[in-house]
């Protein structure tokens, strides 16, 4: 069955970004991820689905190594973006999460202007000359954003000022402003009302042509609405990993199908 | 798989238009032996009632094209779920269709109250209606059974119905050929025969979507076709 949307947008599904082979995660005595392989391609929407506490998110905090944080938190395997062990002793992890951006649940801008919360990223990391060329990435980041309309006029406002749409939105032009390859998002959704979780969607179904972008969810319509990839994990396993169309319409695993349908929490 | 929803109103949901759909099926069985019979014992007060009583196999379809399209919006179904509502909507109008058939034939059979017999042919069309009506059950049984096995074999039967449909066509073409006083019910008997044979063909698209519900993969369309008759007139009783 061919997925309508990928015709309609010519999206190239062949090249591989990331790879993950036998990914294991402990905290503490706790195994939240058991052997995960997968290999998420290029200017793609990937989902990843499945009820609380399958490890989704836990995954998904492993590709920017933010599980580094965690004290208690044990990741081994190999994870590799574009062929680079992101584990590597040469990869500085501020530099690899600049490259594999992230946005959260909760719409958290700085408490700063709208202007310096896009401008924070690449000031730290030096991708500006002069605060012309500065100007031009903070538009260019909001524009892509979808937010740069209704923010232009007033940049020197706060940015915990917004709606909460707004805010979201924000938060993923401050996290594509430092031109990353990886988009990864969290629950982007949970906390906004129907119609900006619509302009969320639109914008994410506009940034794969350029991203790579990986999202987890809980509702698996907005899964079914956005993404051209879906993974279903449950208990700490990848359970199935298949396009989407192919998920919802014929799941292969048992498990997945009674999540799907809703027998299973 | 876990047979139950979590949110048991959607199983609730999903149970009432199976058992509309059963409803319905269980008119439509009725409508084709009542028409049949009515044409056999040339009991016309039976093809009225069979011809009024198509009224209610609509009702039906309608209300489940209603009860589907809700489900869809309401509950967003998914894999096997959204295969139960599609098929559902699917069987229903073939149901339907098989309802108008039988009305069809109902109608002729008052159209040839006029005309006299040809001996030996109603008794071939009722053994074709029996036989089609057997069909039509048995697609519906192998449809809440989830009888895969049984739908492919309900496929392969329709060869027969073609069979059984075009010896009754050479009967009548040799009766009409013989003598032209018999054409008059030989032409409505023959539209009446056309209409038995399709009802075979809907319990046949009824089969597939069984085979659709449980594997998500339509059945080849390799089945062999036995109607000889094509002479270019094939479907002249659609």
């Amino acid at each position: 069955m061919n997925d309508m949307r990928k015709i309609e947008r010519d999206v190239k599904m062949t090249d591989t970004k990331i790879t993950a082979r036998n990914v294991n995660v402990h905290y503490g005595d706790t195994h939240a991820i058991k052997d995960v392989n997968v290999d998420i391609a290029d200017k793609t929407v990937t989902a990843f689905i499945g009820p609380s506490g399958c490890g989704k998110s836990t995954f998904l905090r492993c590709l920017n190594r933010m599980n580094d944080t965690i004290d208690v938190c044990r990741v081994q395997g190999d994870i590799r973006i574009d062929g680079k062990d992101i584990h590597d002793k040469s990869v500085d992890p501020v530099q690899l999460r600049a490259h594999v951006g992230m946005v959260f649940q909760k719409p958290n801008p700085f408490p700063k202007s709208i202007y310096d919360n896009i401008a924070y990223g690449p000031r730290i990391h030096g991708l500006a000359k002069s605060k012309a060329e500065l100007d031009e990435i903070v538009e260019k980041a909001l524009r892509r954003g979808a937010i740069w309309d209704e923010v232009k006029d007033r940049l020197t406002q706060s940015g915990t000022g917004l709606s909460g749409g707004q805010q979201q939105r924000l938060c993923i032009a401050r996290a594509i402003a430092t031109e990353p390859d990886i988009l990864l998002m969290d629950e982007p959704c949970s906390a906004l009302d129907p119609i900006a979780t619509a302009q969320v969607e639109e914008l994410i179904d506009e940034l794969h042509r350029d991203y790579s972008v990986i999202i987890v969810t809980h509702s698996m319509q907005q899964a079914a609405r956005v993404s051209q990839k879906t993974a279903f994990f449950h208990l700490g396993n990848l359970v199935e990993f298949g396009d989407t169309d192919q998920i919802f319409t014929d799941p292969k695993d048992p498990r997945t199908e009674s999540y799907i349908t809703g027998r299973i929490g | 798989m876990n047979s139950k929803h979590i949110v048991a109103s959607f199983d609730r949901d999903l149970e009432g238009i199976q058992a509309a759909l059963m409803k319905m099926g269980g008119l439509v069985e009725e409508a084709l032996r009542n028409s049949a019979k009515a044409l056999e014992a040339r009991d016309f007060d039976l093809a009225e009632k069979v011809r009024k009583g198509d009224r209610l196999i609509d009702e039906l379809e309608l209300t489940i094209k209603t009860d589907t399209a809700k489900l869809l919006a309401l509950r967003s179904p998914t894999a096997v779920d959204l295969r139960t509502v599609l098929t559902v909507m699917e069987i229903s109008s073939h149901l339907e269709r098989c309802g108008d058939l039988a009305k069809n034939i109902a109608k002729r059979t008052i159209a040839t109250a006029d005309a006299s017999n040809i001996s030996g042919t109603l008794a071939a069309s009722r053994r074709l209606s029996n036989f089609v009506e057997i069909m039509i059950r048995d697609s519906l049984d192998a449809y809440i059974q989830r009888d895969v096995e049984m739908a492919k074999e309900i496929i392969e039967r329709d060869a027969e119905a073609d069979q059984i449909y075009n010896t009754l066509f050479r009967s009548l073409l040799t009766h009409m050929m013989e003598d032209h006083r018999n054409i008059a019910f030989g032409m409505h008997l023959h539209f009446i025969a056309k209409n038995i044979e399709r009802v075979g063909d809907h319990a046949t698209g009824i089969a597939e979507q069984t085979i659709y519900l449980v594997t998500n993969a339509f059945p080849d369309d390799d089945r062999p076709k036995s109607d000889a008759t094509a002479l270019g007139f094939r479907d002249a009783g659609e």
